[in-house]
């Protein structure tokens, strides 16, 4: 395809030179009104950490204390990655309830995310129906291996997150 | 240091020097991972020294399989998948999708969320422009502006982080609605960056698109006339570029886009001829102003109400089948969408924009010099996530 450029003259040879220096020019006066009439925009990362959001979409954090294993999280991943197991809770055993009442008739056993796998997409958080599954804020979650990426929430290490989170 | 000097005496001899010196086409890969394709496409280029003769591009290294994932996941589960494949534009893409969803449902939706969803629409149009603008720049040889633009977009990226929870892939437009409520001191805030943004483009404009060198390295370069945008199906700013009055949301007006006052900014070959790529800079300049004029009517216009229609818990359309097509900042999305009665669609098919437009490349690029092929793939925008999905 052919790019026609019009002949050059001795009048557009100047011109040209003229548009050159003042469009560049224009350019370099915006650029140096950010010397002094701007603020700056970036934080200094490790020492000055940004806060959130409310509602951001984060961390994953799971009450076990309050889940009723109702396997409803694990339906709506649209990634499979939430690994729940449950056994039938004893009829002998003493009757407990979650934080808004409903009855707990199983008893969790395994509680498992892959962190790695999560697309942190909060469609299980929104189909919880205790509300104790829910999205954290906290950002900083980078690990070595893919292994301990996976959170065991039963785990007494995890549980002390919840002092963590500001949820 | 000694230099053997027989060769370099052969070629300057005056004597039969063009017997020595050989010419032939040479075959260089730009990409997959080069600066200027935006991702990872691979751009096979026969060169004739400077000059570009032919040019293939390879694409299929981000494909992650959507269409298969979608025949085996819910309806709503299929929304994150549907942000990842225009990551620049996501609220754009899950608008379509939705849509088409609530149109085999017979979903009503509640006019304030009819609204919002065209506000984050709009808002993700200017997002998604300034990448370009900023990342057009970088491929022309210009950083600064890069940053100039990213700053806006910051702020854009926070509202839609407060408001979905997410900052590039928010899963926020909802079958039925969207997820969360937009707050009046939000609204407010908006409404102070609409004054804020067209000083911005203004500022923008005169920083690179009037500069001297911007201008010649992309007027008259990798110009597409109507015939060749007609010809390989191009759309969005590359067929208003070149002088084509067609915006989907004018022309088939869809949600609720028939009761706002916009124009279709069109090219106008200002500074070369119609259809170069100075000219598809200006018009996604200018479709940004466009923009901002419909957030200050959804601003005034918004109603209170609830932002979540009546839907079921388990979304199962009828046995029916939908092609439903929505104007995105980088051309025309349609999905193809074909439900069986079941809880998963039976098929999603998606015509992307950006999967056309990487064709028109092998036309456009012979006769073109390889600094100027950079040019036109950079004014053609494309993403790679599209692309290949």
């Amino acid at each position: 395809m052919s790019t026609m450029t019009p002949p050059l003259t001795f009048k557009s040879y100047f011109s040209n030179i003229w548009t050159a220096v003042r469009t560049v020019f224009k350019g370099l006066t915006i650029t140096t009104r950010y010397i002094w009439a701007e603020k700056p925009v970036t934080i200094e990362y490790p020492e000055v950490r940004e806060v959130l959001p409310e509602n951001s979409r984060s961390r994953l954090y799971n009450d076990v204390e309050n889940c009723i294993a109702c396997n409803q999280c694990a339906t709506a991943c649209p990634v499979d990655c939430i690994y729940i197991a449950s056994n039938r809770r004893d009829k002998e055993a003493p009757k407990i309830k979650t934080k808004d009442g409903t009855p707990i008739r199983l008893d969790l056993t395994q509680y498992v995310i892959d962190t790695s796998l999560c697309c942190y997409c909060g469609l299980c958080t929104v189909v919880c129906p205790t509300e104790c599954l829910t999205h954290t804020t906290d950002y900083e979650f980078s690990q070595y291996t893919l292994d301990s990426m996976k959170y065991d929430y039963l785990e007494d290490d995890i549980r002390a997150w919840r002092d963590r989170i500001v949820k | 240091m000694t230099f053997d000097l027989s060769e370099e005496e052969k070629i300057e001899s005056p004597q039969g020097s063009e017997e020595n010196i050989k010419s032939e086409i040479l075959t260089v890969n730009m990409g997959p991972q080069h600066p200027a394709t935006h991702g990872v496409l691979r751009v096979e280029i026969k060169t004739d020294s400077e000059i570009v003769t032919e040019a293939i591009s390879h694409i299929g290294y981000l494909h992650r399989c959507f269409e298969k994932h979608a025949e085996n996941i819910d309806y709503r589960g299929v929304i994150p998948f549907v942000d990842r494949m225009d990551y620049v534009a996501a609220m754009n893409m899950e608008h379509g999708y939705v849509m088409a969803v609530e149109k085999l449902l017979g979903t009503e939706v509640p006019r304030r969320a009819e609204y919002i969803r065209v506000l984050v629409a709009e808002l993700q149009r200017i997002a998604s422009h300034l990448m370009f603008f900023g990342t057009y720049s970088i491929d022309l040889g210009a950083f600064t502006p890069f940053l100039y633009a990213f700053q806006e977009r910051e702020f854009i990226l926070r509202i839609f982080e407060e408001l979905s929870g997410a900052r590039l892939l928010y899963n926020y437009i909802w079958i039925g609605g969207v997820w969360n409520d937009i707050t009046d001191g939000q609204l407010k805030r908006l409404s102070g960056f609409c004054d804020k943004m067209e000083r911005e483009i203004d500022k923008y404009h005169n920083l690179v698109g009037l500069n001297k060198i911007f201008v010649e390295r992309t007027a008259r370069v990798g110009v597409m006339d109507e015939d060749l945008c007609y010809d390989y199906g191009l759309t969005g700013p590359i067929l208003r570029g070149s002088g084509v009055k067609w915006d989907l949301r004018k022309d088939r007006p869809y949600s609720i886009y028939s009761e706002f006052d916009f124009d279709i900014p069109v090219g106008t070959g200002e500074h070369g001829v119609l259809g170069d790529c100075w000219d598809r800079y200006w018009v996604r300049m200018r479709e940004m102003l466009e923009s901002i004029k419909i957030i200050r009517q959804v601003l005034e216009g918004i109603e209170a109400g609830p932002v979540m229609g009546k839907v079921s818990k388990i979304i199962k359309p009828p046995k029916s089948e939908i092609y439903l097509r929505t104007e995105c900042p980088r051309g025309e999305l349609g999905y193809y969408l074909i439900a069986d009665g079941g809880k998963v669609p039976y098929r999603v098919k998606v015509k992307s924009s950006c999967f056309t437009h990487v064709s028109v490349l092998s036309a456009v690029a012979p006769g073109l010099m390889i600094a100027d092929l950079v040019a036109t793939i950079g004014s053609i925008d494309i993403v790679l996530g599209e692309v290949d999905r």
